[in-house]
């Protein structure tokens, strides 16, 4: 039955992973075990966009099918659901309030393992820094379409250095114009130019 | 309205026979400047974003552009002076400088619904029973959904129709007052190509969700917006008098689609608008935004020398150049972030090799990548407007 589930999430065929979920579910199945079937059929779904086999449709809707998963999932699990592999904070920067892209990568985290805290959008530098002391996460993920994002990540990197707190977490940003140049002027830590890239920074900074 | 004047003292064509020529992929006397300045405009001139609804303000501060950055041959026109008519060709919610954001923001979309799944079905028999009016019928009863204030059925076409035409004759006297200074417009009317369209109104998830359970309903609602989509621009162009039409396709680059579903939905109702475009003599400029490197192939399919595609930085240029120069005018492609925060050598570097690879024989037209970002600094603005002069004449 996992097998299915991670089939179906694989091939983005949303009724088929829903219905099989909640058939796994009737039948009692272990809801942890659905999960990580789910995150095995996101892990494929990653496979393939990094391949460009699949396009941004397709990570769209496998996120929907996994938070539409999940949601179902949640009230048979008892406690987390899962060991996490760390914390991640996540926004758009202060004057940006595009999320499409930041929604995507959180999802991808979350399939990857990773507890996120998604600050939403237009978050102003303090945010990041105050929610990165709060949850402990030692990466912060900043997203932004616009070209004056930059200065907002510059600003949010500027943040973490004024709280004395830059040595304790890796800054990760990305977003439609994001590139070597914009990492440089921002002075993060590395870009990712696609969600799958975000989630290989996260494997490798929070290793 | 006639661009009579000559930019530059070596030039031995006017910007609308140099545009001319490398539409129909021939060599002009010399590269020609295009740009796609908007908000910059405002930054540089020292005026708030939400003022540039104002033809005055807007006027004076690309003026004042022109005079101390430019010259430049062409222009994309990216002003509107009513903000609910950017509404007609971007169908989705937004906010607005001064409307939602601070007057100095610029302005940002929201992924909502604004087409339910149901308009698929309603605009194919729509437009089968008023085929021309079809685009105007969509977008009035999209529109009340974007703005509180436009009301449904005739109120709003009451309202909207004075600030469509108001917008229109002011564009218009925008042109010729810039004809005197020799510059055209590289396109006047324009539409959302009719897939891009469903894509921006009904939101990325929905639409994802379309793409994969009902392709068929968006290739026939797409196929049967032609007419309409057509019949707006001529009825424009009539107004604004130029031929050359933009169409927008914001969403059919290889970062939202796969290259088989671009030329299995979104290319078939596009070449079908192309095509009939070329048959009244009108080119097409093609506004490319996002990666387009596996697309190219396809564009092929559209009829040669009758198209300008503009690339924003993100495509390979220099493969498009290779893929469908033969077939099309590339325009395109000094980056945002290059002209925000390279260096004035980096900017000059860049324009030389494109004037010198992809203007190789003529069909290109030097541009900024899309819009030229608002914090872009105007000694890279300056040196690219230069670089045509430096380095674009074809008779060295």
């Amino acid at each position: 039955m996992s097998d299915s589930i991670a089939g179906f999430i694989s091939d983005v065929d949303e009724d088929g992973a829903l219905a099989e979920v909640r058939k796994a579910l009737d039948a009692g199945a272990d809801p942890l075990g659905l999960v990580e079937a789910l995150r095995a059929g996101m892990s494929t779904v990653g496979n393939r966009f990094e391949a460009r086999e699949y396009f941004l449709p397709d990570l769209i809707l496998s996120a929907e099918i996994f938070n539409q998963s999940v949601a179902l999932i949640e009230p048979h699990l008892k406690g987390t659901g899962g060991p996490s592999k760390g914390s991640v904070v996540i926004g758009t920067v202060q004057g940006d309030v595009h999320d499409i892209g930041k929604n995507i990568v959180a999802t991808m985290l979350r399939c990857a393992g990773y507890e996120v805290r998604d600050l939403g959008i237009d978050v102003a530098p303090g945010s990041f820094v105050d929610t990165a002391k709060e949850t402990g996460a030692s990466l912060v993920a900043l997203s932004g379409l616009l070209t004056v994002a930059f200065d907002s990540m510059k600003d949010t990197v500027a943040a973490f250095v004024e709280a004395g707190t830059r040595d304790s977490v890796k800054i990760i940003i990305g977003g439609g114009p994001v590139n070597e140049t914009v990492l440089e002027y921002c002075g993060a830590d590395a870009y990712g130019k696609d969600p799958s890239e975000a989630v290989a920074l996260a494997e490798r900074f929070l290793a | 309205m006639k661009a009579t004047k000559l930019i530059h003292e070596k030039d031995t064509m006017t910007s609308e026979q140099r545009l001319q020529a490398v539409i129909n992929l021939q060599v002009p006397d010399r590269v020609p400047v295009s740009h796609r300045i908007y908000y910059f405009a405002a930054k540089y001139a020292g005026v708030d974003n939400a003022d540039l609804y104002d033809a005055a303000t807007w006027n004076s501060a690309i003026d004042k552009c022109f005079r101390d950055l430019g010259p430049w041959d062409l222009y994309a026109p990216w002003n509107f002076y009513h903000v609910e008519v950017l509404s007609l060709i971007f169908p989705m919610k937004v906010l607005e400088p001064g409307i939602g954001l601070p007057r100095d923001a610029i302005h940002q979309y929201l992924e909502e619904e604004i087409m339910p799944f149901e308009d698929y079905q309603w605009i194919m028999k729509m437009a089968k029973q008023i085929p021309d009016l079809s685009f105007l019928r969509l977008v009035m009863r999209w529109l009340p959904k974007i703005w509180g204030h436009v009301q449904p059925g005739i109120r709003g076409y009451a309202y909207m129709m004075p600030r469509l035409l108001d917008h229109l004759i002011t564009w218009r006297r925008d042109f010729m007052r810039w004809s005197k200074e020799g510059v055209i417009p590289l396109a006047g009317a324009g539409v959302e190509a009719a897939f891009d369209s469903f894509s921006m109104a009904r939101g990325l998830v929905n639409f994802s969700r379309d793409l994969k359970k009902h392709p068929d309903l968006i290739a026939g609602a797409a196929d049967a917006m032609t007419a309409g989509n057509l019949y707006l621009i001529t009825s424009a162009a009539r107004i604004l008098g130029v031929k050359r039409a933009a169409i927008a396709l914001h969403r059919s680059s290889n970062d939202f689609i796969s290259p088989d579903t671009f030329r299995k939905l979104s290319l078939p109702s596009l070449k079908d608008l192309v095509e009939r475009l070329k048959a009244q003599g009108r080119p097409s400029v093609l506004h490319c935004d996002g990666n387009w490197d596996l697309n190219f192939e396809a564009l092929r399919e559209l009829p040669a020398g009758c198209a300008v595609v503009e690339l924003d930085g993100t495509s390979d240029i220099f493969k498009a150049k290779e893929i469908i120069g033969d077939r099309m005018c590339i325009a395109g492609d000094v980056p945002a972030d290059l002209l925000a925060l390279g260096s004035t050598t980096e900017v000059d570097e860049y324009c030389h090799r494109l004037i010198e690879e992809v203007g190789k024989g003529g069909g290109f037209i030097l541009s900024s990548g899309c819009e030229v970002a608002p914090n872009a600094k105007p000694e890279n603005v300056k040196t690219m407007m230069e670089s045509v002069v430096k380095y674009g004449y074809y008779n060295r």
